[in-house]
């Protein structure tokens, strides 16, 4: 229950290789922040430098307003739950959950209170008496949680905690993480490198990527407005198309040409394009496969053929290259077309797309930002 | 046709197996002889009477524990005695060394880490044989050789003993370090993690230093020559020994000779037969981790 | 010589791989050197600078820092205490005491005695009461030697301390500067079971280190270039001096005195040292692995009894077994008795003392026996990794149609030779320097005649260590020349390691069996 306040924090091992740049970052009281992004960008160093198991190179980290960099990891009253859950193998998973109350030198009723209230909760009451080693993945990643649970600690932190479980738990865990957030009510700040994960949990995303914020924002902004380039490609699945591209003005309307096809920027994005009276020229748009419908042959048709069909059940994943070889996704709700339609579906058929202007995204092909910052 | 062929060759397989593996078991019957002959030759001439020199036959023509009752009239107790309390002593002292040392380089990350273990690696390079002469006159000067090298031998094995950190440091590499954080971050200092997550969990490494710690000193011939000067009161086993096999008392004490090397193999090896298992994962894990 | 593609490389036959290959070590042998002289100059550059930048802050810590500070540039710890830091102050002042206190009794006398080794030697004084010559000792080089060493060590522990202590009062007035409070002396103790555990883990281990090895070492070291032997031990006999490289000059003259040449003989040891580490080394490594492989082998039975009358060896003391083992090959010994009453051989062989081809037959057999104590070890280690190599690394080799052999040379071998390879230098090494077996099993046994006059009565089987240790007893103890083929050891087996480990797969490319 506590604020944590990140100002300037910098990670720097030696051989001056620098894992995080000056990283700025204020979470409120009780809120969700995910950080996000692929593998070595340094949301997992940026966690430990919180947890204290990392020194801090350079900058401050406060929490609840005292400054905690010389303070070691127990002296900052922190809760954490580690990727591979790093359950203690020799105790038992009740020894295990009253770990850190013994440490504290709780009264052992107290223990046995709080220990028995989290296995409720978590749900693993009959496995009290068992070592780690005869627990399945799921029940592991329970003990970790009730591990960081029973104390009351001003910061959770959570380490990648379910990337080592199978697709099917980790839905069902990732249901269970926010009901347990109801019923926390802590500050809680979780590392991923899964962006749907990202999406589902936080108040706040922050997108990190080679040791730099790229973005902070809730999951609607960042998916709405990304920042840039690799916010766009990171956030959202499939990836959003990228398409090279001219941006043009012709009298007071701005228009985009992909593959030759002149396609108006209309509705808010157009008038926000000329209230910021965006440069024409060239420019990166970005269009999210689920915006790109399929259409009959016309003026704002772009012709494709269909390499690759993919039936993922309630929609259907088109791989398509224009007529320049540029490879696009299209992502169509499968109930929308009829049985004819999708029969004609086939590598190599011809079909054609299109897309409104409210779905368009403007990059910078150099600087890779939104024109629309 | 085809099936018949087919039949055959699997026959054939099972035929090549059969004959490999009894072809196996007995070059592994011959092996263990090998081994075991130097052993059993000692047993059976330490029960030997009617000549105490070396003969040129296995199966002795009297026999008799005389050999034994005669070391009991040397000063082979006084031996024994010092060898275990220096094995006992050493095998304590030298494992908190070594845990220490071995724990402290797998966890911590200190500025001078790398260039400690770089500097232990080049003066073990160094042969360890040139140290003694040096070591003898300051021990001698402290008064710990001749009737005094019981503590003087203990000093010197436990003091260098940090060198030998390899083995157990690489156990420890293998204990993964997020143990060590999830007990800092739930509360514990570094030494409570040293004691309440990563000793309970070292145990097999623990066992496998003590037992090599207490073995070690059976052997020690040189350092312990050294030290003990021909004075007997400091003598250790080997050092003892060694001299009823010299020319001119080969003749008259071999085999009581090989009744000591009987009392002095049998605890030991029962020690280790029992412990074995520890042993066995101490030496592959070490060779495997370099 | 011409470079090849990755390409090119692969159309050349496998003998032109081969010698491509052996090409491409030799070529790399300069680099490697440069790299490694330019290393050591970076390293002094380096050095150098550090230097430079003490000096340059410590400067300025005493232009910039207050009273405190300054005074504790003379007093250690006065600036601690001044700012309540009572236990480090405390601490550092008692250092300066001592250390001061040591210095004026006799840490001075050492040091100055240092540059000569004493000057008065032992001598004869008439005592007219008595009507007799009393001898009297005086000076004691091995003593100004030592104590001189270890008061160089002091000296540098208190400059290092004396810097900590500037350091310290550097940082504790910053920290008051910037109104933060200090760290106490419970502070203090209470990060030494946390955070610099590390620090009080490591003291006891590392000053036993200190004083048991490193300074023994530099002491020898320091032995080599004097004239320390029997006769000259620094006290009772005579007093000893510098010799400058006078003893390495002997070594490595080829026309010694009498045209005897210690550097012939040098030579001599030093090949048989290698030769033996070679065998020794690899005949163990592969019947080890070979009889590991048997007893692994699916369908034998019994594995563990195997196992365990092999390991059991390990368990029986060395000199018990070795020294029993030498007896049993004696002209008297069982084997010796034996083969004659099975009637195989007419009159005993001498397997220690036959000189005919250098002492051919005392060397294969300290090698065979060698492999008798040796393949238990390498057997527990090759079962180990045995076991690890994933067994769908062979079921893939067996759909590709590969043999047994074929297994072995494709798979076995070569993930054996990874995991093993930094195994297989340190056991190299410490067989070069293995003296128990040699020691025990021939004592250097056959004497080598053309070698006897050298110190210590050198035979055949004699390896560095064991001619070393032979060289130190004896009544005319030449340590200094000991010393100098010790520093030589040291030589020879750091080239060895330095030249093989860089080389070594599983340190170049750890990933590729991972």
């Amino acid at each position: 229950m506590a604020s944590v306040k990140l100002t300037k924090v910098k990670k720097i091992y030696d051989k001056n290789v620098v894992a995080v740049h000056d990283f700025d970052l204020e979470i409120k009281d009780k809120e969700f922040v995910v950080f996000v992004g692929p593998s070595g960008c340094g949301k997992s160093t940026t966690l430990r430098m919180i947890a204290g198991l990392e020194e801090i190179s350079d900058g401050t980290i406060e929490i609840d307003g005292e400054v905690v960099n010389d303070l070691q990891p127990k002296d900052r009253n922190i809760a954490m739950v580690f990727q591979n859950y790093a359950l203690y193998p020799h105790m038992t998973v009740y020894e295990n959950i009253a770990f850190s109350l013994r440490l504290q030198k709780v009264p052992e009723d107290e223990i046995y209170a709080r220990v028995t209230r989290a296995a409720e909760i978590l749900g693993i009451t009959d496995y009290l008496m068992r070592k780690p080693r005869a627990l399945s993945g799921g029940q592991r990643q329970r003990v970790a949680i009730g591990r960081a649970m029973v104390r009351d600690s001003k910061v959770f932190l959570m380490d990648e905690p379910l990337s080592n479980l199978d697709a099917k738990l980790r839905n069902q865990m990732r249901a269970e993480i926010i009901l347990l957030r109801q019923k926390l009510d802590t500050t809680f700040v979780y590392v991923t490198h899964d962006q749907t994960e990202a999406m589902t949990l936080g108040d706040r995303i922050v997108i990190m990527k080679d040791g730099y914020i790229q973005q902070v924002g809730t999951p609607t902004e960042v998916f709405e407005m990304p920042k840039n380039l690799f916010v766009a490609g990171f956030i959202g699945a499939p990836q959003m198309n990228f398409i090279e591209t001219e941006l043009m003005l012709e009298n007071g309307t701005y228009y985009v040409k992909p593959f030759g096809v002149k396609l108006p920027v209309s509705g808010e994005k157009g008038a926000a394009l000329k209230e910021k009276q965006a440069k024409t020229g060239h420019i990166t748009l970005g269009v999210r496969p689920e915006h790109i419908t399929l259409t009959q042959a016309g003026a704002n048709a772009i012709p494709c053929t269909l390499e690759v069909n993919e039936m993922m059940g309630s929609e259907l994943h088109l791989h398509v290259y224009t007529e320049d070889g540029t490879r696009l996704v299209v992502r169509v709700p499968t109930i929308s077309l009829d049985a004819e339609t999708r029969k004609g579906l086939v590598a190599g058929a011809k079909v054609y797309i299109t897309f409104e202007g409210k779905v368009m995204h403007f990059f910078d092909p150099e600087s890779t930002e939104n024109l629309l910052n | 046709m085809r099936e018949k062929k087919t039949v055959k060759r699997h026959l054939g397989l099972r035929a090549t197996n059969a004959i490999s593996n009894s072809v196996i078991h007995v070059l592994l019957v011959i092996i263990s002889i090998i081994w075991l002959i130097p052993f059993v030759c000692i047993v059976l001439q330490s029960f030997r009477l009617e000549l105490s020199g070396p003969v040129g036959y296995v199966i002795p023509k009297q026999w008799g524990f005389d050999n034994y009752a005669a070391l009991l009239r040397t000063d082979f107790k006084q031996w024994y005695i010092n060898t275990f309390i220096i094995a006992l002593v050493n095998a304590a002292l030298q494992t908190v060394i070594v845990l220490c040392m071995s724990y402290t380089l797998s966890r911590f990350r200190f500025k001078m880490r790398g260039a400690l273990m770089r500097l232990m690696m080049i003066l073990g390079l160094f042969p360890g044989m040139l140290t003694m002469i040096i070591l003898y006159r300051v021990l001698k000067d402290l008064g710990l050789t001749e009737a005094n090298a019981v503590p003087g031998l203990i000093l010197v094995y436990v003091a260098s003993s940090g060198m030998g950190y390899y083995v157990s440091k690489g156990f420890f590499d293998t204990i993964p370090k997020s143990l060590d954080e999830a007990a800092r971050v739930d509360g514990a200092t570094r030494m409570q993690v040293l004691f309440k997550i990563i000793l309970p969990l070292a145990k097999p490494i623990v066992i496998y230093t003590i037992l090599t710690a207490f073995m070690a000193p059976w052997g020690d011939y040189v350092f312990a020559r050294y030290i003990s000067f021909e004075n007997p009161v400091g003598m250790n086993v080997a050092v003892g020994m060694y001299k009823w096999l010299t020319l001119d008392q080969i003749n008259s004490n071999y085999t009581m000779f090989c009744a000591g090397g009987v009392i002095v193999a049998i605890p030991v090896t029962i020690l280790f037969l029992c412990l074995q298992r520890y042993y066995v994962e101490g030496v592959t894990g070490g060779a495997v981790k370099g | 010589m011409k470079q090849y593609s990755d390409l090119e490389y692969l159309q050349l036959s496998k003998w032109k791989k081969f010698c491509y290959r052996i090409l491409c070590f030799f070529r790399s042998i300069p680099t490697a050197l440069k790299n490694f002289v330019f290393g050591i100059g970076r390293f002094f550059k380096n050095a150098a600078l550090a230097v430079v930048r003490e000096f340059k802050d410590i400067f300025f810590t005493f232009k910039d820092g207050d009273v405190h500070t300054k005074i504790s540039y003379a007093v250690m710890g006065w600036g601690n205490l001044a700012r309540g830091q009572i236990l480090r102050g405390l601490l550092f002042l008692l250092f300066e005491a001592v250390f001061i206190f040591y210095m004026v009794v006799s840490g001075g006398y050492w040091l100055s005695m240092l540059p000569s080794l004493g000057k008065v030697g032992p001598g004869k004084i008439y005592d007219p009461i008595y009507d007799v010559y009393v001898y009297q000792y005086n000076d004691n080089s091995f003593k100004i030697l030592l104590y001189g060493v270890l008061t160089i060590f002091f000296i540098i522990a208190f400059i290092y301390t004396w810097r900590l202590n500037v350091k310290q009062n550097k940082i504790a007035e910053d920290i008051i500067k910037s109104g933060k409070p200090l760290k106490s002396g419970r502070d203090d103790l209470r990060s030494l079971v946390d955070d610099k555990f590390h620090k009080t883990l490591l003291a006891l281990p590392l000053t036993g280190i200190l004083i048991f090895t490193v300074l023994p070492i530099v002491f020898m070291i320091l032995v080599a270039f004097t004239n320390y032997d029997g006769s000259h031990d620094g006290f009772i006999n005579g007093l000893f001096g510098w010799q400058g490289f006078e003893n390495f000059r002997t070594l490595f003259s080829w026309k010694g005195a009498n045209g005897h040449s210690y550097a012939a003989t040098f030579g001599e040891i030093l090949t048989w040292t290698l030769i033996w580490a070679v065998f020794a080394t690899f005949t163990n490594y592969f019947l080890g692995m070979f009889v590991a492989m048997m007893i692994n082998k699916k369908g034998v039975r019994v594995k563990k009894l195997w196992r365990t009358i092999l390991v059991m060896t390990i368990a029986i003391p060395q000199f018990i077994s070795l020294l029993y083992v030498s007896k049993m090959f004696a002209k008297n010994g069982i084997v010796n008795g034996v083969l004659l009453d099975l009637g195989w051989i007419k009159q005993a062989i001498d397997f220690w003392g036959s000189t005919a081809n250098n002492g051919l037959l005392a060397r294969v057999l300290v090698i065979v026996i060698n492999i008798w104590i040796g393949i238990p070890y390498l057997m527990l280690i090759a079962t180990g990794i045995l076991m690890n190599i994933p067994a769908d690394l062979y079921e893939s080799a067996k759909i590709d149609g590969a043999s047994g052999w074929k297994q072995y040379t494709k798979i076995t071998l070569p993930y054996m030779l990874f995991i093993t390879g930094p195994y297989l230098l340190t056991q190299f090494t410490s067989n070069m320097n293995n003296f128990n077996v040699i020691f025990l099993l021939t004592g250097g046994a056959p004497t080598n005649a053309s070698a006897s006059w050298a110190s210590g009565n050198v035979g055949y089987t004699d390896l560095l260590i064991t001619w070393l240790f032979k060289i130190t007893t004896g009544e005319d103890a030449k340590y200094y020349l000991a010393s100098v083929v010790g520093i030589m050891v040291f030589v020879v087996v750091a080239l060895i390691t330095l030249i093989v480990y860089n080389r070594l797969p599983s340190v170049k490319n750890e990933e590729d069996f991972q």
